[in-house]
């Protein structure tokens, strides 16, 4: 009977007394996994009341039907060096100190930089405007509610559901059929990555992760 | 099921979906879990990554599964017994097989071997269009990596020889040994929540709960457990003799309605239908479906949401729906696929009219005029039952236990015994210290006991069975042979008792009849007796490559009523018809035609999408999913949508053979461009309703309750075609053509 399982030391991500590294929320997204059911991008829809036309996580299939199909998650990564906060004439998208970009919809003109910018097509924005207009921007928000008081009515409105205040993880990766969508600290995430690199002998399949998260990161 | 049961004496999946985890080769066939059963999935890719297991799809269609294949053999739909038996003609030629489990444990090997001489892999790849070196690829990969599990689901159910179909896939795990072993099996998934609990609690025509059949006997059995006069039941039916008789099955119940009575297997026509939580657009032949709803003098309609049934017949009134409550709103217990019982909380109480299940059935009961005997066993003279059941909305937990109790008590041939209430609780509570892999508790108050318990659970002490038929482990701890359910000795005389040095450790080492009464003995003795010698209550017996009791005791493969091969229909023909079959007349031969091939010359198979189930309105009425799948559609390879001068995205007319009606079925429906179908064959998804052959039904919807998206049923050009046993419908093959609309 084939009884391997690979264990990975697991070192607390803030180190023993909890005074090392800040937390650093991630995602990773195993392609090799992905089955494209799209769980994560209905939870989230529900999660957050998301208006139909808008997604904040979308599961693309490349080469669908034939040899060599792949399915990608692709959320906002929150990436470390965001090229969306880098952009944004105005300071609306922002880190915070566990690395969610957030955003503030109050700032928000819809300009719309971050849309060409951003390398994984997060940001959306609402469709149908006349001239073009395309109205505040919308993205994943890592679950994180945004900038109001955690679970008020106006931060539930504007933003969605706040799991991270509630200490859960955000929808998509809690739903996730085969747990190709993981989320969670940046130590845990790559403990899993490491894991699963180690059980296939090659590959983690992490889509995107460098793009985002930078090599060696 | 039947296939399962004619085998090896159950009728379900034999191993559990986590044991895939063990597996070291994964055939999939005619099955699509990705998109179907997702959650599976997890232990697939698991197996692939850990074990380096050989995942292989075989499949008319390259499904979302077949993409993470290492292996896609792509099979005309509904050549499955060819492409088994090769596989088994290459297995044998090359001394593969497992010699000791055929000798042993196995019943008629010998007319098996004969019949796959007949099969050898020129043929085979004539009749299912796979190459020769594919067969021989896939061959070598199922030997050279054992233990490993065959899955199917209904890909492989739904053909005219369907429960033969499914046979052989079990002979193939036969000849291979992976019988009785962790990561093996013949793995059917079944599709829906509690599926195979509805197979326990005699969901079919033609058997009471716990499979006893219909006979005098398994009345007598019943009328035991529920305490009443066996008498009484009588009275409740026209003679005994339709008692006893296998009913209509959902199949084919319209036709109960539509033929001249004279035809029927009863003496008058049907006059009412009751749906509950079924819908008709699953249903092949929707026109004849159609015109038994318009004929009924009475519809029900019980659901959460306003079904195709409500909407499909052309008529004003006699439709009645009653809002049933969801899972959530009512207490419970569910089998699924596993043959796992697990429990079910209740979340909020039945919202608006909703009435739970139960509350309903109650209430009929009461009206019908027999809510004293229907409700006996709820103990305590009605414990927490309303004196006024025909308002109240649910009933107490407690009820809904008494209910769990009361199949405790009777379903003993099956072991669904030891599944108490309060065990299954104590499960949900300890659900953290059950093993991934094995399913067993390790501590806890559940300690040794495997999660859901799954059937045969002989006692309340019994720890379940997970994988089924393995004598590796003693019988109280849930080891078992194959079930000795055909007696001692076969009609031929040979023993259908296993050989010696093949039981479960701690009894005799043998193979042994059924415990006498252990199926009817209600006080446990006779299979507590059983259990204490270390014996496995069902016996040891064998496993049957011949099942002498039904046609095709062998399996031989038969071409799909509407086959695209004429010349194969004259090897391969299909049965010959059959006068009466669940009480209506069932054509197989007179059905089959040659030359439908000239006018319909594209094959035509449906299935399933992840984002919808079923008939699908409580999916079509959620706008997140409707949003991911928006509206219906079929699959077209680009040659074939190019050759009718086609576009992604056009509007077509998909048209099928006349069946009994001696009218060509038709539905409008959209292009999609796609390679997962070869240029010969079309897929269609069958979750839409709402639309009948271009008409919109959308203004029959009772006001605001309009599903999201309302689309062309893919049953609507299904066409005639059922299993000579069962009679599920052959939906997965049939021929059309396409023009443009």
């Amino acid at each position: 009977m084939a009884d391997a399982t690979v264990s990975i030391p697991f070192r607390q991500a803030a180190g023993p007394e909890m005074k090392y590294a800040p937390s650093r929320l991630k995602f990773y997204i195993d392609v090799k996994r992905c089955i494209e059911c799209g769980g994560c991008e209905v939870a989230c829809k529900n999660e957050n009341n998301v208006p139909a036309g808008i997604a904040r996580i979308r599961v693309v299939t490349i080469n669908e039907g034939e040899p060599g199909e792949t399915n990608v998650a692709v959320p906002c990564m929150h990436c470390s060096k965001a090229p969306c906060v880098a952009v944004c004439p105005v300071d609306a998208l922002f880190h915070r100190p566990d690395g969610i970009v957030a955003l503030n919809k109050e700032t928000c003109i819809g300009c719309g930089y971050c849309l060409y910018a951003c390398p994984f097509g997060a940001p959306q924005f609402p469709k149908g405007a006349p001239f073009g207009a395309r109205g505040v921007m919308d993205k994943c928000t890592y679950c994180a509610g945004g900038p109001e008081v955690p679970f008020s009515e106006r931060e539930r409105r504007m933003y969605g559901a706040n799991r991270i205040a509630e200490g859960k993880l955000p929808m998509c990766a809690s739903v996730c059929a085969t747990k190709a969508l993981v989320a969670g600290d940046a130590e845990e995430v790559a403990n899993v990555v490491r894991m699963r690199v180690a059980t296939r002998g090659a590959g983690g399949g992490a889509w995107g992760w460098d793009a985002a998260y930078g090599k060696g990161y | 099921m039947a296939g399962l049961a004619n085998v090896f004496g159950y009728g379900a999946m034999t191993n559990h979906q986590n044991d895939i985890r063990n597996s070291r080769s994964i055939m999939i066939i005619g099955m699509n879990p990705a998109e179907n059963h997702p959650i599976s999935m997890q232990h697939i890719l698991t197996a692939k990554e850990v074990n380096r297991a050989v995942v292989i799809s075989v499949d008319p269609r390259f499904t979302k599964t077949s993409a993470f294949a290492n292996k896609y053999v792509r099979i005309r739909s509904g050549t499955d017994v060819p492409f088994i038996y090769g596989l088994i003609h290459i297995i044998l030629a090359n001394g593969w097989e497992d010699k000791k489990i055929i000798q042993e444990r196995t019943f008629g090997f010998e007319e098996f071997k004969a019949e796959i001489a007949k099969y050898d892999p020129a043929t085979v790849a004539d009749i299912t269009g796979c190459s020769q070196a594919d067969l021989q690829w896939v061959a070598r990969a199922l030997a050279e990596n054992r233990p490993g599990t065959v899955i199917w689901a209904m890909g492989g159910t739904q053909h005219n020889h369907g429960t033969a179909l499914v046979r052989t896939y079990c002979h193939l795990q036969l000849v291979l040994g992976n019988m009785g072993v962790p990561g093996g099996g013949t793995d059917v998934f079944r599709g829906h929540d509690s599926i195979q609990g509805v197979t326990d609690i005699g969901g079919g025509p033609e058997t009471l709960p716990g499979y006893y059949g219909i006979g005098e006997t398994a009345w007598k059995h019943w009328a035991k457990v529920w305490d009443v006069p066996y008498e009484w039941l009588v009275s409740r039916f026209k003679n005994k003799q339709m008692m006893e008789k296998p009913g209509f099955t959902v199949a084919r119940w319209y036709e109960g309605v539509l033929l001249d009575s004279k035809e029927l297997g009863q003496d008058v026509n049907l006059k009412a239908a009751f749906f509950w939580g079924h819908s008709t657009n699953s249903m092949q032949q929707m026109d004849r479906v159609k015109r038994a709803l318009e004929k009924l003098e009475l519809i029900v309609d019980v659901d959460p949401f306003v079904t195709n049934t409500a909407v499909l017949p052309d008529r004003s009134d006699g439709v009645y729906l009653l809002p049933a409550a969801t899972n959530y709103e009512q207490w419970g217990s569910s089998v699924n696929t596993n043959r796992d019982n697990q429990y079910r909380q209740r979340v909020v109480e039945p919202v608006w009219e909703a009435r739970t299940d139960l509350a309903i059935m109650v209430d009929l009961a009461e009206r019908l005029g027999f809510r004293k005997q229907f409700t006996h066993n709820m103990k305590g003279g009605l414990r927490g039952i309303p004196a006024d059941v025909k308002t109240a909305k649910s009933f107490s937990e407690q009820t809904m236990n008494d209910v769990l109790r009361e199949i405790n008590t009777g379903a003993l041939s099956i072991g669904y015994v030891g599944h108490t209430p309060e065990r299954l609780k104590r499960q949900q509570e300890w659900a953290h210290v059950f093993d991934i892999r094995t399913k067993k508790a390790e501590g806890g108050p559940v300690h040794g006991e495997s999660w859901g318990l799954p059937w045969p659970c002989w006692t309340d002490t019994h720890p379940g069975t997970p994988i089924l038929y393995r004598n590796d482990i003693p019988a109280a701890e849930g080891g078992c042979g194959f079930r000795a359910v055909w007696g001692p000795k076969a009609p031929d005389g040979r023993t259908m008792l296993a050989a010696d040095g093949s039981a479960p450790p701690g009894g005799p080492n043998a193979g042994y009849p059924a415990q006498k009464d252990y199926a009817t003995d209600l006080t446990l003795g006779a299979i507590k007796e059983a259990l204490a010698e270390g014996r496995s209550p069902y016996g040891n017996g064998r496993a049957r490559f011949n099942s002498w009791n039904i046609p095709d005791p062998v399996p031989v493969h038969r071409e799909p009523i509407h086959s695209p091969r004429p010349d194969l229909i004259v090897k391969w023909p299909t049965y010959d018809d059959v006068k009466e079959l669940y009480r209506v007349p069932t054509p197989f031969k007179s059905m089959q035609k040659p030359e439908w091939v000239k006018q319909y010359p594209i094959i035509l198979t449906t299935g399933r999408v992840v984002e919808l189930e079923g008939g699908s309105a409580q999916e079509r009425n959620s706008l997140w999913l409707v949003e991911l799948n928006p509206e219906m559609y079929v699959e077209m390879h680009p040659k074939l949508v190019h050759d009718h001068g086609l576009r992604h995205g056009d509007w077509v007319w998909i048209e099928t053979p006349e069946d009994m009606d001696g009218k060509p079925s038709r539905i409008k429906v959209k292009v999609k461009m796609t390679k997962r179908v070869g240029p010969d064959t079309v897929f269609l998804p069958f979750h839409w309703g709402g639309v009948f052959e271009g008409k919109s039904l959308a203004h029959k919807f009772p006001e605001g309750n309009v599903p999201y998206t309302i689309g062309e049923s893919a049953n609507t050009v299904t066409t005639y075609g059922y299993d000579r046993v069962t009679q599920m419908q052959e939906t997965k093959t049939t021929l059309c053509r396409i023009k443009k609309a």
